[in-house]
């Protein structure tokens, strides 16, 4: 096999890695900062003198188990959920959503609490100030409160999001085609490491480009501090 | 009609009484100190006018607008959420620590409520916030962030995102508390300008001086009651109770 024809091979695998990665983000960074309000969430009940609040210790519940487990099993424990809890006939698109639900969901609860962290870093002040001059909840939030945020948690989040660049390569375990199953499958053929060391240059300068683009951002927020 | 009157406010905070029967009444054009240890109930009363803390029983109202009232229990009610955001469109607050927005410009940070909260005019806004600026002595400032300003300068920006916002008065609280002598000056400055355009303000603050000159009538508030209040300078010269007295006597020499 010729050096294009392996880069040809792990360039479709990389196409699929990076699909991983940017529909994890699309839908974990929001679904994040879903679930860092819930954790939020002061609503309950007092029970002997104790305050017991339901959403918070059910978001509380579901984080711990996202942190505590590994991410291959979840992966495992999604794709065959269909089959084994509903009895439908997996598919060869299965693998695919499976990878990307499981992905959301584990790194969803990664992002809430890096969110959390921002965000109960923000002093009261800034929220009298905001509720004095008469913003509304939702404006004290987006005009006020989340830019300082971002701000606050692009350092975790870099480190997050490269993480996660790495982690794209599990989705190996259940069979999904993305550019490490594509590298393993020609290191068995070809009986040659050339397509792992290929792999990890790209990952390696994809990982390089992310810490880029994550410095540019923090610098362009550096235009003040607090 | 008084533009702002507290009756009958008692607060704690768990069990520890903070404020004990307080009533206050603010006229139009008056500007009122008040005075007193930390801990007294000062900052409190203030938070309360200012929608910040919420009391157990009392009213309060601005104008002829109720925002708490007494039930038969003698518990306060509170008004509707769209009195309560009707009733903050009507006066101003200036804190201690500024909570200038940090990531906004001096500019924005004075138009964006009017902008954004009162749908104001952009335009008409931006040229009131010019002449607040210059007022305020800031001009060259406007697109500055608020770390790269000194304390005073932050606090006349807090005072000029107040005023833009047209309330009908003005809450202080310890407006020169984090600042230096010098920087303190300046900002007393702005507010004894506003005190001779007859701005009605309630002021808290530990400027014995400046209370005694600028105001037209001085609270000394200690353990959450009024302890005495009259005309400024009666007050601050011929304090009649022995607490007022020795709270004062600290500040001799001044």
């Amino acid at each position: 096999m010729d050096v294009s024809t392996m880069m040809g091979m792990l360039g479709n695998g990389f196409v699929a890695t990076l699909q991983i990665f940017f529909l994890t983000l699309l839908g974990a960074l929001p679904l994040g900062l879903l679930i860092a309000f819930l954790r939020m969430n002061t609503k309950g009940f007092h029970l002997r003198g104790v305050k017991i609040r339901p959403i918070s210790l059910i978001t509380q519940l579901y984080i711990s188990i996202m942190r505590g487990t590994p991410l291959m099993l979840q992966l495992f424990v999604i794709y065959f959920a269909p089959y084994y809890v509903f009895g439908q006939q997996l598919t060869e698109n299965s693998r695919f959503t499976a990878t990307i639900v499981a992905f959301i969901l584990n790194y969803a609860a990664y992002f809430a609490e890096i969110y959390r962290s921002g965000i109960q870093s923000i002093p009261r002040g800034q929220y009298e100030a905001a509720q004095v001059l008469g913003y509304s909840r939702a404006q004290t939030f987006v005009r006020i409160i989340l830019p300082q945020v971002v701000k606050r948690i692009l350092p975790p989040m870099t480190n997050e999001i490269i993480t996660l660049v790495k982690d794209t390569s599990l989705a190996f375990a259940i069979g999904f085609v993305e550019m490490f199953t594509v590298a393993k499958s020609i290191v068995a053929s070809q009986r040659t490491m050339a397509a792992f060391i290929a792999a990890g240059v790209m990952y390696y300068v994809f990982n390089l480009l992310v810490a880029f683009v994550m410095n540019h951002i923090e610098k362009k927020m550096n235009y003040y501090h607090d | 009609m008084s533009i702002v009157s507290l009756e009958h406010i008692k607060k704690s905070f768990d069990a520890t009484p903070v404020l004990k029967d307080i009533s206050l009444s603010v006229d139009e054009g008056e500007v009122v100190a008040i005075i007193g240890p930390s801990g007294g109930g000062k900052s409190t009363l203030l938070r309360c006018a200012t929608l910040l803390e919420t009391f157990e029983s009392g009213s309060l109202a601005y104008g002829d607008l109720v925002v708490a009232h007494n039930n038969e229990q003698q518990h306060a009610v509170y008004g509707s959420r769209q009195t309560l955001s009707e009733a903050r469109s009507r006066f101003g607050l200036v804190f201690q620590n500024f909570n200038l927005f940090p990531h906004y410009s001096v500019m924005r940070n004075i138009t964006d409520a009017p902008i954004k909260v009162q749908k104001r005019n952009a335009d008409e806004v931006k040229k009131q916030a010019k002449r607040l600026i210059a007022r305020m002595g800031l001009e060259g400032k406007e697109t500055m962030v608020p770390c790269e300003l000194s304390g005073g300068q932050q606090q006349r920006v807090a005072i000029a995102r107040a005023l833009c916002m047209n309330p009908k008065m003005l809450f202080f609280d310890e407006p020169t508390s984090a600042l230096d002598p010098e920087l303190t000056q300046e900002v007393l400055k702005v507010i004894r300008s506003l005190a001779e355009d007859h701005m009605t303000m309630v002021i808290v603050t530990h400027e014995m001086a400046f209370a005694r000159d600028v105001a037209d009538r001085i609270i000394f508030m200690d353990g959450g009651v009024i302890v005495e209040e009259g005309p400024a300078h009666d007050l601050i010269e011929h304090p009649q109770h022995e607490r007022t007295k020795a709270f004062l006597s600290r500040y001799d020499g001044e």
